[in-house]
Parts: structure tokens; sequence; C-alpha cells
């Protein structure tokens, strides 16, 4: 873990930092510049961004787009038949196309919502009263058939190499705008598929990394940044203590003077001081209204753990943080949402995850945060429309899924792009994994081609040689 | 005079909109030269309606004229268009089905040109063209080579050969050792000069870290400083580099290198057997074996010859160099996931032994360094030859017992098979306790044949042991729990060669809940089929075996039964698979009467079970699991390897001999062995002598760790887009040295200590500073902050809790994946386990080496979380409280004389006045009361520990 690098009168002149490139500034003008700069500090984007920050509520495995967001009346009708399907496992493991999969209609039933008329299950009842404010991208396809793959894929654009993951490059492109907290904070993220290659720099520096707090299966509510507290001494004897470190330093400092190498380690402490007593109040609730707590569902059983994440989110978004992960997920091996038997079982991840989201929505909305945030809300891939297991539940699916966002450039009521009529398959206006990194950097006013980092020799890129913007849902 | 077309195009025309004018051009001034080659119709047929097309639709791309050469096809000379690229030839005159070119046009396979695909008459014309003979009338040859210039290559300065520079009187001039001589000499050239040399106080410190890795104690930098023999320093010097701490300091820089972890994060997997690398480096290190023999080892310590047990040990262990990379074993493409593999160890041998990035050529030519993708291919050859993993759904990475002494071996081989007797007896006597439906058991030694039972099998997931259905083969059966679908496997593969036709045989336990469609696949020497068993059925054979057909089986040819849960819709069996003979399977069954008829007269012997179990407990105590390595071994089949397309697993180009860079071969290609991997040429040939790069890499690197920065700086890449040397002769000196010294890496680092350059202050001068504030031209030593290990050993070391114990084990017993893992522990750093998903607090917040890749150079950050970590941190608190009560127990020493100490301990240099005014007021301020003054004790310690002065390596 990495958080700020705060010196700003370091200069860079002295280059055992290692903050060799500095993102857009530096990569722009070939010749690295002598100006003392934070690494962390916030850059200029290439061009007028439409959004500040991102909030990834990442629903871990899959979510069932036909169940969801893709409505197929075309399954009901088939419902039970056996018909001949390219389905990616078989696929990937045996290179064979074509077999044998038994159809099987929606499990909640479809209507039609807001004033764009859009369509949603039961599933989630509440989400659905907001789709006048998302834009759904249902002809998602993505790489990785198993979870491992696709995990790494949605976060950092590769299946297998180690890369930077996609808050990573924002916070290396972007720097943060705020002085206490890191730029990028991954909320509860899983130990599985990946782990922490999913909020990892891999090459880039390691001031870029997420900052991960907490962790998938373990209350919300314990939820703090790393050694943020100090469990031992009393404020005031602590405060003793920080005074005698600042003697001791300055007394060392004037051993050595002009070293600008010292000078940032002092202000590593400093800075670290002052977010010990300053941090804390992010994830400090006590001052938020009874209604909002209740409207993120925190202190209810089923939604007390989403719920806090979610307010959490909202929090670490007005404090100036550039990407937010909030991550829906397991502490095990196992994805949350991966009913490959018990399709059923959606139900219950639903109930956890479908008010405090509603709740984050409305909240930004109300605060007028929405405007330039981003909210995207998906999963590794989608599922099968046909049936797994005895007929009880649905398998992968990256050739098809739906993802929404809301917010900060795009448009709203809308919908892009669409699956077959079996949604297996996206169809119409195909939208890669790749093109929706692309899309969300151009929000963020970043040329996807153009945030490159040098590395063993060449170049590289979070969409690597690829990636659409997806110019249609730009507002 | 004739000029070749291609260039012609280059003068006339540079935009596409030049294409129509180019081609009527060349139509009218063209068939001027072709009568010696064909015959006027198939040239007119030629002029008028192919070559138009191919300079329309493909010269863009492909030909002399194209920005990138694409696929390495050239399509604007006779020979290009015959030879093809890296897919093959693109026209085979006569041979339509032969020439790809065809099949691109049709879409079949490539698909060319690739925005819009021509009309069916233009197809029709060329494939007439072929039928004709295709009548080519252009110019055999292209008129220049495009692509890499391998040659030319060959003049960077990475790659020249190494000459020991010459120091003149001139330069020999007031240095002390070539070292300086040479520094000297380009600082002079910039009209600087060395500073002095670094007291004495400062020096201990140094070198003790530099080498070792821990501070010297007071009482050690005392003796240092009381010793005034003019070689006291050369004997610290020698003291230091043969001191056990000193493989622990070096050989965790070589961890660094090779990504060296103890687990993957997928799924947080873990590397049991990972520390016995660990330990095999950290022994290479403090033995001071021979870089090359140290290189060789970890390539092929599997296939080199050994003089002794403990020799061959080490060769094995090294070789789990190459397994160590963070794949995602879960990738369903079992083909791409293969070569994702060899990438994985081409990129880490590339760059950790050579400072190349090779795996830039597996998509295309080498953009900057002249390393084409044949290269690539040809060293792919090699590592494709070796297998790194088995693949199943969750392919698995290769685990091998060790080796023991001839007599322990035979030993233990019959223990094993005492227990396994046992272990059948034992299950054979209760199993005719049961009563249970069905068939009695079978006993694995009256199965005719070679028998691989359910617990000899391969297996991924879980399984579940039983014996409900009695009619089993050997002791019993396993299966899936009708769960994870998709997540199980299991593999049967005999021990022994199998040589012959075979029938092959499914042993499972039928019953209602069981699934009716099990793939079996069955891997023979004629390749791999599968057959869908319904395991509701009874068996037919005995109620026990269903056949799977006959099979042919070679020695080294694949040899396996595979299946999988996936699609299976309820439980799935394994028992055993039986490979039979045809011979004994065509014998008429002798009916033989079930054993169970007879067996199950005799009452159950309680007595003799009883003690046929107290006999097997005793033999399993006494029998010591084998220990287990982690390796790679050699692929049934070795082979060259296809070039992939743009590194696509699904396009293959032409088949490149096994090889390595050429732009470091001269002379001959290499020969490599058909039936080795050639890994053992690779070692060799990455460690021969004429191999100029890897001795200036390693040269490079131990300057790298002795002054924080490197003479070339990025010290994982000498290619084009890395940096320069600053002292190239220096590079070179150093480099030869290592080759005059046997490769010795501990006599290089004597030399480069024993330098005056490696003694000099680190303070700044302020000229000096002006013109050159990066000291790349050495004119102090620059101050280097502690790393994460230093910081670790040193807490631990005040603290007195530091434990100076070797190798060994990490992992805490019963860990099951790595998630969450508490670090704790008194040992060195170098010990930590070293786990992706869970590095220690310290290892993340300092900057620790990313383990998932070569980390030649580590980052040097200052971050709040490092702050956070020295303020906060329950572990540093808990350091600091162990410091203080050591402290306060010293009670012949009042605080004062306690801080001083602490202040030597930490600092490494007495306190100054300041200082100890500070602390004393501070501890002072505390209460008499006992726990009082440990926290303000603790709190003072804490506090040093996070002061600018503990913090760097001056």
């Amino acid at each position: 873990m990495s958080l700020l690098t705060i010196n700003r009168r370091q200069a860079l002149k002295v280059s055992a930092c290692g903050f060799g490139h500095l993102a857009l500034s530096g990569l722009l003008n070939s010749k690295a510049t002598a100006a003392p700069v934070n690494p962390l500090s916030a850059r200029k984007p290439h061009f007028q961004p439409r959004a500040k920050r991102v909030i990834f509520l990442f629903m871990q495995g899959g979510v069932s787009h036909v169940d969801s967001f893709d409505y197929k009346p075309l399954l009901a009708k088939k419902n039970g038949e056996t018909l001949s399907f390219d389905d990616a496992r078989v696929i990937a493991n045996t290179g064979k196309r074509g077999s044998s999969q038994k159809i099987m209609k929606e499990l909640w039933k479809f209507r039609q919502h807001g004033q764009c008329g859009r369509w949603a299950s039961d599933l989630f009842p509440e989400m659905a009263q907001h789709v006048d404010k998302m834009c759904m991208l249902h002809s998602m396809h993505t790489e990785g058939v198993a979870h491992g793959p696709a995990t790494l894929f949605l976060h950092t654009g590769a299946t297998n190499f180690v890369r930077p993951s996609m808050g990573s490059w924002i916070n290396y492109g972007l720097g943060s705008e705020s002085d206490d907290l890191p730029g990028f904070i991954s909320i509860c993220p899983s130990p599985g598929n990946g782990g922490a290659r999913n909020y990892g720099t891999a090459f880039l520096p390691p001031v870029y990394q997420g900052t991960p707090i907490g962790s998938a299966g373990k209350p919300a509510a314990d939820t703090t940044i790393r050694d943020l507290v100090n469990r031992r001494y009393e404020l005031s004897q602590q405060r003793e203590q920080f005074e005698l470190l600042r003697s001791l330093n300055a007394e060392q400092l004037k051993r050595n003077p002009d070293d600008a190498n010292l000078e940032s380690v002092v202000s590593s402490l400093e800075l670290a001081w002052r977010m010990q007593n300053n941090a804390p109040g992010v994830l400090d609730f006590s001052n938020e209204s009874a209604a909002t707590l209740k409207m993120y569902g925190v202190d209810e059983k089923e939604t007390n753990d989403f719920g806090r994440q979610c307010l959490m989110a909202r929090r670490f978004c007005e404090a100036g943080v550039r990407y937010i992960q909030v991550t829906y997920g397991d502490g095990s091996a196992n994805p949350a949402w991966d009913q490959h038997s018990n399709m059923p079982k959606h139900a219950m991840h639903a109930r956890r995850v479908d008010k405090p989201i509603a709740a984050l929505l409305t909240d930004l909305q109300q605060r007028g945060l929405l405007e330039d945030t981003i909210v995207w809300w998906g999963g590794e891939f989608g599922r099968t429309p046909y049936a797994q297991n005895n007929g009880t539940g649905r398998d992968h699916n990256p050739d098809g899924f739906t993802v929404w966002l809301a917010g900060g450039g795009v448009k709203s009521g809308y919908a892009y792009g669409a699956t077959d009529e079996f949604g297996h398959k996206a169809m119409t206006n195909k939208t890669h994994m790749h093109d929706l990194h692309a899309t969300i950097l151009h929000l963020l006013g970043i040329n996807h081609e153009r945030l490159t980092y040098r590395y063993s020799g060449r170049d590289f890129r979070l969409t690597d040689v690829h990636g659409h913007v997806v110019k249609d849902i730009l507002v | 005079m004739r000029r070749p077309v291609s260039q012609r195009n280059a003068s006339l025309c540079t935009g596409r909109e030049g294409l129509f004018l180019l081609s009527l051009l060349m139509m009218c001034c063209l068939p001027l030269r072709a009568a010696d080659q064909t015959d006027a119709a198939g040239e007119r047929f030629f002029e008028n309606r192919i070559r138009p097309v191919l300079v329309q639709h493909c010269y863009a791309c492909h030909s002399s004229r194209a920005k990138t050469l694409e696929g390495e096809l050239r399509l604007d000379h006779r020979n290009g268009i015959r030879k093809g690229g890296e897919s093959g030839p693109a026209v085979v005159p006569g041979d339509v089905k032969k020439s790809l070119l065809i099949s691109a046009l049709r879409y079949d396979g490539f698909e060319m040109p690739p925005k819009k695909q021509l009309p069916a008459s233009v197809v029709a014309d060329f494939v007439k063209w072929i039928e004709m003979g295709a009548p080519d009338p252009r110019d055999a040859n292209a008129a220049a080579v495009s692509g890499i210039d391998v040659e030319a290559g060959r003049s960077f300065w990475a790659y020249r050969p190494l000459v020991k520079p010459v120091v003149t009187p001139e330069m020999a001039h007031g240095a002390e050792t070539t070292i300086d001589a040479l520094v000297l000499a380009q600082l002079k050239k910039a009209g600087l000069s060395q500073g002095p040399v670094a007291a004495r106080v400062v020096l201990v410190r140094r070198l003790y870290f530099d080498l070792t890795g821990l501070p010297p104690t007071p009482s050690q930098i005392d003796e240092f400083l009381e010793d005034n023999s003019p070689d006291a320093y050369e004997r610290l010097v020698d003291r230091l580099l043969s001191s056990p701490r000193f493989g622990e300091r070096w050989g965790r820089h070589w961890l660094d290198v090779v990504r060296y972890a103890e687990s993957i994060t997928l799924r947080g997997f873990l590397f049991p057997e990972a520390w016995r690398y660990r330990d095999y480096v950290i022994d290479a290190f403090n033995a001071d074996q021979s870089f090359a023999d140290f290189i060789g080892e970890q390539i092929a310590g599997d296939l080199l010859p050994a003089d002794s047990l403990q020799e061959r040990h080490r060769n094995l262990v090294a070789t789990t160099f190459l397994t160590m990379g963070n794949n995602n074993l879960e990738d369903q493409d079992k083909g791409k996931l293969r070569m994702d593999v060899v990438d994985e160890q081409l990129e880490t041998i590339g760059r950790g032994f050579l400072a190349q990035t090779i795996g830039c050529a597996r998509c295309h030519d080498h953009k900057f360094d002249p390393i084409p993708t044949r290269d690539y291919y040809a060293l792919a050859g090699i590592l494709r030859s070796t297998k790194t993993l088995n693949h199943e759904n969750v392919s698995k990475w290769i685990e091998l017992p060790l080796p023991l002494e001839p007599g322990r071996e035979a030993e233990l081989n019959k223990r094993e098979k005492e227990i396994r007797t046992l272990q059948a007896q034992i299950n054979k006597l209760k199993g005719n306790t049961k009563t249970g439906k069905g068939l009695p058991p079978l006993p694995l030694n009256e199965v005719p044949g070679i028998v691989v039972d359910d617990e000899q099998a391969e297996l991924t997931g879980s399984w579940l042991r039983s014996r409900s259905v009695s009619s089993y083969v050997g002791s019993g059966y396993q299966h899936d729990q009708g769960a994870d679908k998709g997540a199980k496997t299991a593999t049967f593969r005999p021990t022994d060669a199998l040589d012959g036709e075979y029938e092959v045989r499914f042993a499972y336990t039928s019953s209602s809940n069981r699934s009716p469609e099990v793939p079996v696949t069955v891997h023979s020497a004629t390749g791999e089929k599968t057959v869908t068993i319904n395991q509701t059925k009874k068996p037919p054979i005995d109620g026990r075996f269903i056949s799977l057909g006959r099979y042919q089986f070679k020695p080294g040819k694949p040899c396996k039964v595979m299946l999988s849960n996936q699609g299976t819709s309820a439980v799935l069996i394994i028992d055993a698979v039986q490979f039979l003979p045809v011979k004994l399977a065509d014998q008429k069954p002798v009916v033989k009467k079930p054993a169970g008829k007879k067996a199950t007269k005799p009452k159950p012997d309680a007595k003799e079970l009883a003690a046929l179990e107290k006999r097997l407990k005793q033999l399993q105590a006494q029998t010591p699991p084998r220990a287990k390595y982690m390796t790679v071994e050699e692929e049934e089949e070795i082979e060259d390897t296809k070039i992939h397309l743009r590194g696509s697993v699904h396009a293959l180009g032409e088949t490149v001999p096994r090889g390595f860079l050429q732009v470091l071969s001269n002379g001959p290609t290499a020969k490599i062995s058909n039936k080795e991997s050639g890994r053992r040429e690779l070692g060799a040939w990455i460690a021969a002598a004429e191999n100029p790069l890897t001795r200036r890499v390693l040269a490079n690197r131990l300057w790298h760790w002795l002054f924080g920065s490197g003479l070339v700086r990025t010290v994982d890449n000498f290619g084009i887009t890395g940096e320069q040397p600053s002292h190239p002769e220096l590079l070179d000196y150093l480099a030869v040295r290592l080759l005059e010294e046997d490769w010795s890496v501990k006599m290089v680092l004597r030399e480069i200590v024993l330098s005056r350059t490696y003694r000099l202050s680190s303070q700044p001068v302020a000229e000096s500073l002006a013109v050159d504030p990066e000291n790349r031209l050495l004119w102090r030593m620059s101050p280097r902050r502690l790393e994460a290990e230093n910081l670790l050993d040193t807490m631990l070391m005040i603290s007195g809790q530091l434990s100076l114990e070797i190798g060994g084990p990490m992992l805490r017993k019963g860990t099951a994946n790595d998630y969450s893992y508490q670090h704790d522990g008194e040992r060195r750093a170098v010990y930590w386990p070293v786990l992706r998903n869970s590095l220690p607090d310290i290892f993340q917040v300092f900057d620790f080496a990313n383990p998932s890749m070569v980390t030649g150079r580590r980052d040097v950050s200052s971050t709040s979380s490092q702050g956070l970590f020295m303020l906060n941190n329950p572990w540093v608190i808990k350091q600091a409280e162990q410091a203080g009560i050591r402290l306060l127990e010293q009670t012949q020493w009042d605080d004062r004389q306690r801080l001083q100490w602490l202040i030597r301990a930490t600092l490494g240099r007495p306190a100054t006045e300041k200082e100890l005014d500070l602390t004393l007021t501070f501890v002072e301020s505390a209460s008499a009361d006992e726990d009082a003054r440990r926290l303000k004790w603790a709190q003072v310690v804490q506090a040093l520990f996070s002061s600018l002065d503990f913090r760097y390596n001056r």
C-alpha cells in the first residue's frame, strides 16, 4: 500500500525517487522538467473532462443480465427447448462450436420503468426506479471465461500478464484532488481472483497503487485505513512524541542540509500525522442524518455492509478521491454473483445491494455530485441464457452482458447496443471491455491512446492496442 | 540503368492517391523486360489482371513501401510472393490449395484485404493465374532487405565484445585502484573531482549494511574504530564477505530479480516448496558459487550431471526459478496459457540475465532492438519443450520428490510398499466386515495389466472418498459430490511407459444418483478420443469396468486418461483405470468366482485388524513424507515451435529451429539436441565466456546494489530504449574481472568496496552538485534509503528479538491459502514468506520488489503510509517497547548512558549534544512510575526509528 507523496517542495532533479515518468505532463514534453512535482498532485487531463471521478460498483462474479436488465421475451417462449449454442467455456476447453443447451427463461418478472420506459426485472426493484439516470450498455463482451482471467481483464485489461489496474492508471494520469487521502481507494476488495493485482500498480510507481480498506467478507463497519489510528498511546502522549520526532529530524536535517530526499521523508511523516488527525472523519458516519443512514440501509441486517460501503464511497467522493471501487464480493475464492446451480440465490445478493445502490444514486444527485462523478455498475461477465447443472443455474457468459453507467457526461435514460434475441452474444454496437475502459478514461478527459508508461522498453496502455471510445453514449 | 520497381515507387508516390497513377505507369513500362521469364500470354495476364490488384490492394502493407511490413510478407517481387511470410508461401505455382494468398482472398483463415473482400471475379483471376504456373515477370529479389538488420545490431554498445580498458600512467596518477582511475578520468573531463573519503564511523555502518543488510552493533563499531592497523578496513571487508549474513543480503537482491514468491495471486495458492529455492540462492551467494554455474543450474539444473547427491539436490531445486511465474492457472484456453507461461519465462530470463526485453518480439520484430520474431520463437521452442504446468481446468505446477541416497531410497520404497500392502489388507478385512450390497472390493494386485487407482490419479478440485458401494477396485473410490461442475478433474497416468496396443478400461461404481453422461478422454499415441459413459448403469465387465476401446501407446507419446466433471449433471465417480494388453483382453475370461464369496465367509477378525492398523500407524510414523521441490520437466515431445502470428496461438506460421538471440551469437547456428529441450544449451550460451552481455548485466547489478544506482541505471534494460552506461570502460572492466575471477561475485564486490570511490563521503560539494546533481560521475557516495528488510532486521536487532537462524520453511503449518496471512516472528526479513496477496505490511509500505515481475531496481518512494506505519503500526510499537525494556534492564547505566547506547545502535554514530538533550528531557518528563517510564522509553525508541538518520545509509 502506498498513499500520498506529499512534499510539494521536493525537487525531482534528484531522481533517486524513481518518479521518472510524470504521466501526462511528462510525456507530452519529452524532456522531463526539473520542476518540483509531487507525483500525486492533481494534473491536467488531455482535454476538458466530463467527469472528475469514478465510483465503480463491482458486482464480483457475473450478474445474470437476462434476469435483470436485458429483457428477452423469446426465452419464455422457448423455455426448456434444447438448442445449439456456441458456449464460451466449451470453445475455450475444446475449441468446439455448437453444443446443446437448454433454454431457461428469466426468473424475475420484467416491467417497464421511468420516463424512458426501460425494461428491468423485479430482481432489483429499487435500482429500477433510477433507470432514467442510467445509461445501459447491453452489448458488452469481454475476455476470460473463468473468474481469474475475467476479473483481471476487467481491472487491468489483461487476462494473465501483470499489468497496472485501471484505478492506478487514472491515479497516474490525473493525480489526487485530496491532500489527506489517497487518489484510489478500493473498499472491501476480494482477496480472490487476482486479489491485490486488481488494485495494484504492476510496473507503475507504487505511489499510484490503490489503497485497500477492509476486505470482502469482513464487516464493513470495521473498515479503516491501515495504521491510521494509534491504539497504544493517548493523543496527548503521541503529540509529545511527535514533537520529539520533529525536533530530532530538524537537528538531523541541519547536519545534512539541502537534501530534497530527506525533506520528502519528513513530509511523509507530517502528512501521516495530518491524516491521522483528519482522515478518520471521512470514515465516521456520526454526522450523517438518520434519514441518510436509513436510505442506505445502514444497520439493517441485509444491507448493513454494502450500505456502509456505498455511503463511504460517497464520503470519499466528497473528499476528492479520484477512483473509488466498491466491491460486493466474497472473502473466499468463489465470487458472490456466481449461481451455477442455484439461480434463485441471485435474489439474496440483490437484496443486499439494491437499496444501497439506489440510495447512492439519490444521494449523489441530491448533493450535485452526480454531475461530475461516473457511477459504473457491473461484473466480470454475464450469464448464459441457457441452464447449467440440472437446469437450476447459469454458467458464465463473456460474450454478451449488460453494465450501466450513470452521471458525469453519459446520456441518461439511454440504452446502447444489444445482444442477440436470446441475450447470448453481443450483436449490435458491440462494446468490448477495452472500449468501456477507453470510454471511462475519455469521460475523465484522458485519451486512452496517450496515457502510456514506458516499461521494459515499450510504452504500455490500459487498453493495449485496442479500445474505441463509445461516442454514442456521451452527452 | 534499371532501377527496381520498389525504389521507383518510393520516389514517385507516397500517398494512396498515387496508386492508380502508379499502376498505370507500371503497366506501361514493365512488360518490356519479361520475355526471358514467361510466355507472353501469362505475362500479359499477370500485368493486366494480377499486378494492378496487388499494387492497389496489397502493397500498402506488403511491399518495400509499407510503413511496417505486415506478417513479414512481401508481394512486390517474385521470390517474396513465393516464399511468403510468417505463415508460409503466399503463392505456390500450380497449386491453388497450397497458396495462402487464395485462402486469404477467400476470407478463409486470413481475411485479406482486411477492409473489404475483393469481388469473386478477381479471386477467380488469381486462381487462374496460379493454375497457369503463376507467371511473374518481376524481379526475383527485393531491392532492399527490410526488417531487422541483426548484423548492424551487433555494433550496439551492449553487444560488442568486452575490452579490458587500458589505464595509462597518466590516469593512474592519483588513483588508488583501477576502478578509481576509470572514474576519475571521466570526472576530470567534466572538470570535477572527488570529495573526501567518509569518516570511519560512517564507513563501518555503510559496509555492514551493504554487505550483510544489518547495522554494526555499538561494540562492532568500537572494534573497528579502535583498530588502527592499516589493513583494518580490508579485514573488515573480508570478515563481512564471509559472514553467513552476506548471503542473506545478496541472495535477497537476486530474489528481486527472479520474482521470488511463495504463492500465486489466483486463489492464493501456496508454493509450499519455494523456500528451498530461497535457501539455494542464499547458499550460492555465501559459497560464492561461480555465477556461470548459478545461471546454468537455474535454467537447466535437472539436466546437469552431479557428483554428489547434495549437488544433485542443489541442481534440482535451482530450477524452481522457472516455475514461480504469477500465472493464471485458470485460463481456459490452455494453448494460450502454455505460451503465456513461456512468455513469462522468456521475460524473466531475458530481463534477469541479459537485460533484454525479448517479450516485445512475441508479436512482431522488436521495434527497437535487433531481436526478430524468429529469435523469440527459437527461444520459445526451448521452453515449449519444457513442461512447467500440468494442464487441467485449474492447471498445476510441478512438485517432485527430492532423490535420496540409493540405500535410503530402497529402504523408503520398501516401507512405502509395505504400507500399501498393509492398507490393502486392512481394506480387505474392512471390506469384508461390511454387508454392503453388490460385489466385494477387488484388490489392486488382482487386476491384470497396468492399473492406476483413483488414489494415484492427479486430481484437481475436492473429491470425496467413499466405500458405500462395495464393488470398487483397490481401497475405495472417489466422487465429486455432484458439485462445482467444471472445477474438478482427474488424470490417470501409468507410472511405466506403455508400448503396444492396450484395451483401456475404466472402473466405477454405479448407482441411480450418478451422471449418465460422463466424458472420458483417452490420450494415446494416435491422438485423443473421448468416450461418454453412463454411470447409472452397472459396469459391463465383471460389474466393475467398462471398456473405453483399444489404443496404441508408445514411449514418449501421450498416455493418460482424463475426465472432468464439466458438463456432467449428477454425481461423478472415479475408481480406477486399467490398461490391459490386448493379448490378455482377448483371452477368454476365466470365470473367476467373485473373490468375495469365499472371503465373506470367515468372520472379520477384529484382533487381526487392530494389529494391522497398529503396525500401519507405526510404519507411517517412521516413514516421513518425501521432501519435494518445485521444478519443470522435459516435455514428452521435444520440438521446434512455429511462429505465432501477432502472438496468437491460433494463427501459426513457419517453424523456427530452437536457438538463441542472433545478435549475441557469432559463428554458426547453435546445435540443440533433439533429445532435450535445449535448456542446457541455453544456460551454457547465456553464461558463455563469449557472451559479453551477461557479464555486463551482472557487473552493473553488483554496482547498482552497492551504490543505489547502476552504471547503466536501467538495470533490466540494456536495449536501445534503456540508458547508456555512464562509465562504459568501468563497466567493461568489471565484466572482464568477473571472468578473470571465474565468475566470483565476492571477488568483484571486494574490489569495488575497497575502491576509494566506494569509500567516498556522501556529503554534497556545492560545485559538483551544481554540475552533476544526480552524481552520475561519482564525485560522492549517494545517500541511500534503507530498504524494508533493513528496517525490519534492524528494529528486531535493537529490540533484542532478532534470530539469526538460517533457512528452512517459514509458512505457518495449516495455512490453506495466502489471504490475510498474519506475518510475525523474529527471523530476518529474507525469510518472511513472500505472499503475493499478503505481503508483510512493512514490505508493502517500503517499496519491496513486486514479486510478480523482474525487479532489478526498487522504487524509492516517500508516502504517507510509510509515515503512518512508523507512527502507529503495532509491530513497530512492540519492537520499540521491547527495546525500551531492554534498556531499562541495564541497571548499571543511567539514562544518559542508555540514550548514548541507543543512539549509537540506531543511528550508528555518537549522539549529538542536541539529540541527547532532547531525548533525555523527553524520558525524564515521565513520573517515576515504572509504566510511565516504560512508555516514554518505548516512545523515544520509536521516535529514533522514525528519524532521518535511521532511515538512511550514508
